[in-house]
């Protein structure tokens, strides 16, 4: 047998080499930089204080970060606030969804008798149920109960339809050797499966964040970030308002690295496609 | 004294339909224990059919597939299957692929490892231990099905077509090496391939399948020493003895 080159032997076991790493950041940087200055230009252009220029975004930042909001509540507070919601909701829509969908996707009869009481629910956006979460539930409780429906499905449904994926010629290599089905769930299944769940999770992830906000917004809270952005736009702070916006897409985002990051851990084995 | 443990004596009489789809009609033979079989037959013709059957993973409409006087069964009796398509696991390593079948049995860590080295030396995979399915030849993914079937030194060894993503000097070496382990820990094999010189360059004896319907058109003892001589007149005699019974099968 031909012994194995250097590039063979390091070929996307290291997804992007440390120079091109280096590289993108500087890139990402530059586009930074670049967006913000045409929102600088743009603001100055406009001259309204209803369209702040950035370093304003950065004084009110400070602001609400040394201080705290005109109702006492530090920016920590408010962010800590949207974030607990955000992973208890979200982990029991992990924790429900997927044992479910799996359960679905391996009895099909199970899902085809019972689909006329689920499919309906999942049409219904999460945002409908904060009336009636308003009056069933209160505090964690209630955005944790609207989290987990906006999480729920878009996890349930992509775990469903991985089981579909799995190849009867792995089940066959278990069964040959002896396997039983509680071998065959947890080496096949479960592996053929992991990426429609990660993907169903990062989808469900954004749910998630959608329905904080919106469930803050609805107010009957003191904290969370949706809810310091209504106080402040109540007083026209446009700043402020940003602030608390540009906080949940960065949460957001630091949240989907995290999930990117689990990902490319488990799935070295899968090869990156590139158009 | 020690009894004989692996027999694994081979009994078919069985007949198998797919919904309308009369694939074997009443297709009747017997494998005795330590024999070499090849089966050819036209595409289509219920080889693969026949193998699962006989791996316990099918159960035919009517008849039975016994090993050793029972319904073959994978989880009683000790059997390993190279099969047709591409079957490695993309999600585990060439060894933890390797090892898949003595992971099942529950064999011990330290044996699973040497004997996962010591068949991945013999297939031809050394080096390429911790790549990923997708980062080797389509070839050499079947090698490493080939390997995860011998490690577990089953008592009876089935194979479809095991060797046809092969070029011809590793497919021989893949060969030889099928026949050394044939020969010295003495299983039964049966043997699926569309070539008949490799048939009869392995086989005690080569069975010909008529199309569908299957059964049995011919079945061709071959007593040739090994290593045998494909071109020596006794080989090439019996190739094409071979030959015309597959086209009759047709
Ligand atoms: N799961 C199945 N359901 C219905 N029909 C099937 C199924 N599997 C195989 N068949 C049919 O049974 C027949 C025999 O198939 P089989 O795969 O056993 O053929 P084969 O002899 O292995 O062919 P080849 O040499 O091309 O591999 C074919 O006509 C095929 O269409
Ligand atoms: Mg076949």
């Amino acid at each position: 047998m031909a012994a194995t080159t250097k590039e063979d032997a390091g070929r996307s076991n290291m997804p992007v080499a440390v120079g091109a790493g280096i590289r993108i950041v500087a890139w990402n940087i530059l586009s930074l930089v670049i967006a913000l200055g045409i929102w600088q230009l743009a603001s100055r252009a406009v001259g309204s204080p209803f369209f702040p220029a950035p370093m304003q975004i950065v004084d009110a930042f400070i602001q609400l970060a040394t201080r705290g909001d005109t109702t006492g509540h530090s920016l920590w507070e408010h962010s800590w606030a949207s974030i607990e919601r955000v992973l208890v909701g979200f982990g029991l829509g992990v924790v429900f969804a997927v044992p479910l969908g799996l359960l679905m996707g391996l009895y099909p009869k199970l899902y085809a008798g019972t689909r006329a009481v689920i499919e309906p629910f999942r049409f219904i956006p999460p945002i409908a149920w904060i009336p009636l979460a308003i009056i069933f539930f209160s505090g964690l409780t209630r955005f944790a109960f609207l989290i987990f429906l906006g999480a729920f499905f878009p996890i349930f449904t992509s775990t469903l339809v991985g089981v579909a994926r799995v190849e009867p010629i792995h089940r066959k290599v278990g069964i040959v050797h002896g396997a039983g089905k509680l071998w065959i769930l947890r080496k096949v299944v479960i592996p053929t499966v992991m990426p429609d769940i990660m993907a169903g999770m990062r989808v469900g992830l954004g749910t998630a964040w959608l329905t904080i906000v919106a469930a803050e917004l609805a107010g009957g809270i003191s904290t969370g970030l949706g809810r310091m952005m209504t106080n402040y736009a109540e007083l026209l702070m446009v700043p402020h308002v940003i602030v608390g916006m540009l906080l949940i897409g960065l949460i957001g985002f630091l949240m989907n690295e995290v999930l990117l990051l689990i990902e490319r851990r488990l799935f070295r084995w899968r090869w990156q496609v590139s158009l | 004294m020690h009894a004989p443990i692996s027999l694994a004596k081979v009994d078919v009489d069985a007949s198998h339909r797919y919904g309308p789809l009369l694939v074997h009609d009443g297709l009747k033979f017997s494998v005795a224990a330590n024999e070499f079989i090849c089966i050819c037959g036209p595409s289509g013709c219920g080889k693969t059919t026949l193998l699962d059957m006989l791996a316990g993973i099918l159960v035919p409409s009517s008849g039975h597939v016994l090993i050793d006087g029972t319904q073959a069964n994978p989880k009683e009796h000790s059997i390993s299957f190279v099969f047709q398509e591409p079957s490695t696991f993309p999600w585990l390593t060439v060894s933890e692929n390797v090892a898949t079948g003595l992971n099942i049995k529950g064999a011990p860590a330290d044996q699973v490892r040497s004997k996962v080295a010591n068949i991945i030396d013999i297939v031809g995979l050394k080096g390429f231990e911790d790549y990923y399915p997708h980062q080797i030849s389509g070839g050499m993914k079947q090698r490493v099905a080939i390997a995860r079937a011998f490690a577990t030194e089953a008592d009876l060894i089935l194979m479809d077509e095991p060797f046809v993503s092969l070029d011809q000097p590793t497919r021989e070496h893949m060969q030889r090496e099928v026949l050394d382990i044939w020969r010295h820990m003495k299983r039964t094999v049966i043997f699926v391939t569309h070539n008949l010189e490799e048939a009869v360059y392995l086989a005690d004896r080569v069975i010909i399948l008529s199309a569908k319907p299957a059964r049995i058109v011919a079945e061709l003892p071959i007593s040739l020493q090994h290593p045998r001589d494909p071109l020596s007149v006794e080989f090439t005699e019996i190739r094409s003895k071979c030959v015309q019974w597959l086209h009759a099968a047709h």
